[in-house]
């Protein structure tokens, strides 16, 4: 049935595109042929070469199609394969055109033969992709299976074979075909060890290896009475079709590719396999025994010998690996708590550095408050003596305009100060920005007047801004003070207010010097002061357009200039508004 | 006569800051009770009974505010005016001392003229 699959490239495919379901499917399709066509018929055996021969072509066709980054093992796959379907066509051409059983050994023996060791190889090639350790340790574990097999396979087939066998010829193949499967299952037991693949393709490869040797165990215990076409056919012909398909499995790729490395663990698995390795020779000797069979003594202490030194081989590698482990685990501990020391110095570093910070806010907040007090008090009081002169209260003003000056240039390290230790407090309340401004204006008037500024205020209505009314006021007179210091006698100063979608647009123009445009950008920066305001010695720190769009990012609003040097310099704030239930909003029209 | 003479208790530990508000206030028509530590505070108003203190909050061991605490706890000074002059201006600051109950909050710098007209209308309530 054409299913629908999701391909890799996200794209559905109809399923029958897939080459290895449709080899599957075929493959299927061909044993049930086989065993339908009338039995030791010829058709029969050419569907039997077909099938063989057919695999070792899918194997190709899947190296072709699915590009592994390893193409020899595949290759030697296809090697063996065709090996074993090129034995199977002269087993076929005796049977079949020359009526008669092949001799013993035959030529078909030979590539039955042949075929094992390629696929043995391609195994081995595969495996080599390991990493060293996890490659040893595979090594060793298949080293065990081996052995275990070879000794119930010498034992119980081999040895029986050897001495029923009469010729030299037929004692060759009675060894040769056991031996053969010992070979492979070596491969295969790595393979099967191998803790890192599990795809779709590795299955298909392992099933194939099982039917395989498991078909040939079975001809083998039942004395090579294989001649006819039999239902043990089918173990072999599956193992056909599921290598070739393992090979046109997309997946078949990632079985070349070498993966990271798990790290070795003493699982119950691994201690299972140990145990089960050393108890193969008991086994072997009591199933003998068991059967009344004359023991064979050799073989069962020369596997049991082999089998205890591979188990403590093997367990030397996993108390070394277990060793390496712990050692990587301490220096990892050893490295966490240097790293942790060193920020928890850090810590205490940055600790040390936000308490300076603190004290020096409360230094100046103090310290530099104190003698300002005094400093300013005394002054009040000694401007208000009647014995002053006009010269003498000339010069008290200028005392009180400096520390006024002095006072403002406190007031702004400390909101600087507070603003980057991140303590700046803002009082929300809903505002009414224009009468701030309109306030701001009367405030400023009488330094406007001082040098003959024309300072005008327009507002509009305005929704109210949730704000801080004591920042708001900065702002303005921030703002303005700025327009009065850079305008020249006789110049204009406007303080706009007006509202606009949600939004309360502040705007304080004048006919000032105006900013240089490459330096506009630089103009809210700390510290920053324009170059026509040094040249032209205009007293300032730099702080106050800094501060000014401190409050208004406080604010969620946003502040910009427009300036032409040497006509004038325009600043824009725009502050979000409280938003105005539509049922109010209708009460204040109407 | 020293009875239309309204007695304002003056603490602060810095000498100048303490001379100015009593000149300050002296000047206005009060008399003035100097204190240059907040244990002394306490102890002149519970012998003098002020009309009114002027305190500093930053002093040396007691605090404007824990004189303020131990005044307002006796019975017979608890209804005390109390003027704060701090140089720590943090809304904070402002906000606890007036849950504490001070009358007024004033910040340093601050204008002699101001403070006078902040002492005369709190002594004019009561």
């Amino acid at each position: 049935m054409p299913g629908r699959l999701r391909a890799d490239n996200g794209v559905v495919k109809r399923s029958w595109r897939q080459p290895w379901l449709v080899y599957l499917t075929g493959g299927i399709g061909l044993i049930g042929l086989y065993y339908a066509l009338p039995w030791n018929s010829s058709a029969q055996a050419f569907v039997y070469d077909g099938i063989g021969i057919s695999s070792a072509a899918a194997v190709v066709a899947g190296t072709l199609i699915n590009r592994p980054t390893r193409r020899l093992p595949w290759y030697l796959f296809a090697a063996g394969l065709l090996s074993f379907a090129i034995g199977d066509t002269i087993f076929n051409v005796y049977a079949d055109i020359l009526n008669t059983s092949p001799p013993v050994p035959s030529a078909a023996d030979a590539f039955y033969l042949a075929g094992y060791p390629f696929l043995a190889g391609g195994l081995a090639l595969l495996i080599l992709r390991f990493d060293s350790a996890q490659r040893r340790a595979g090594l060793v574990d298949a080293a065990m299976v081996t052995a275990s097999f070879a000794l119930a396979q010498w034992v119980f087939v081999m040895h029986g074979q050897l001495q029923e066998a009469t010729s030299s010829g037929e004692k060759a193949i009675a060894l040769a075909y056991p031996a053969m499967d010992i070979v492979l299952l070596s491969g295969l037991a790595i393979f099967f060890l191998a803790p890192t693949w599990r795809t779709v393709s590795y299955r298909f490869m392992l099933a194939s290896i099982v039917l395989l040797v498991v078909g040939d165990e079975i001809n083998a215990v039942s004395g090579y009475a294989y001649v006819n076409a039999s239902w043990l056919d089918s173990t072999w012909l599956l193992s056909y079709v599921l290598w070739g398909v393992a090979a046109l499995h997309p997946s078949m790729t990632s079985l070349s590719e070498r993966r990271p490395a798990s790290p070795p663990r003493l699982t119950t698995a691994r201690f299972a396999l140990l145990a089960a390795a050393l108890l193969t020779a008991p086994v072997v000797y009591l199933v003998q025994r068991g059967r009344g069979e004359s023991v064979d003594i050799l073989a069962i202490v020369l596997g049991a010998s082999v089998l205890g030194l591979l188990v403590l081989v093997r367990m030397v590698g996993l108390v070394k690996a277990l060793d390496r482990l712990r050692e990587e685990e301490r220096s990892a501990r050893t490295n966490a708590e240097d790293a942790h020391r060193l920020i928890a110095d850090q810590n205490e570093r940055l600790r040390e550095a936000d308490r300076l910070k603190d004290e020096f806010v409360a230094l100046i907040s103090h310290d530099l408050r104190t003698p300002l007090t005094s400093i300013m008090g005394y002054l009040e009081l000694a401007m208000d003596c009647a014995g002053v002169d006009e010269r003498q209260y000339g010069y008290l003003e200028i005392v009180q305009r400096n520390s006024d000056r002095l006072l403002n240039l406190v007031n702004d390290l400390l909101f600087v100060a507070r603003l980057e230790a991140g303590q700046l407090e803002l009082n929300w309340k809903d505002l009414d920005i224009a009468a701030i401004a309109r306030q701001s204006v009367e405030e400023a008037e009488p330094r406007a007047n001082a040098k003959r500024i024309e300072l005008t205020c327009f507002t509009e209505e305005v929704p109210l801004v949730s704000s801080d009314k004591g920042r708001m006021f900065q702002l303005f007179d921030n703002l303005i003070s700025n327009a009065i210091k850079f305008t020249p006698d006789g110049g204009k100063i406007e303080v706009r207010v007006t509202g606009a979608a949600g939004r309360v647009c502040i705007e304080v123009s004048d006919t000032g010097i105006g900013i240089a445009s490459d330096e506009q950008r630089q103009l809210f920066d700390r510290f920053f002061r324009a170059t026509s305001a040094r040249d032209g010695q205009v007293p300032g720190t730099g702080l106050g357009l800094y501060i000014a769009r401190a409050i208004v990012d406080a604010h969620g609003g946003e502040i910009s200039v427009e300036s032409t040097q040497g006509s004038g310099t325009s600043f824009q704030v725009g502050l979000p508004a409280v938003p105005v239930p539509l049922r109010q909003v209708r009460e204040l029209v109407t | 006569m020293s009875e239309a003479r309204p007695l304002v208790l003056v603490a602060d530990d810095e000498e100048d800051i303490l001379m100015l508000v009593d000149a300050v206030l002296s000047g206005a028509g009060f008399d003035v009770l100097q204190a240059r530590d907040g244990a002394r505070a306490v102890e002149l108003v519970r012998e003098r009974r002020p009309q009114l203190a002027v305190l500093d909050v930053a002093m040396p061991e007691l605090d404007g505010l824990e004189v303020m605490r131990r005044v307002h706890c006796d019975p017979a000074t608890a209804n005390l005016p109390i003027v704060f002059l701090s140089a720590r201006a943090q809304e904070a600051d402002v906000k606890r001392a007036y849950e504490l109950g001070a009358s007024k909050y004033v910040r340093k710098p601050f204008s002699p003229r101001e403070l006078v007209s902040i002492v005369s209308g709190l002594l004019d309530d009561v």
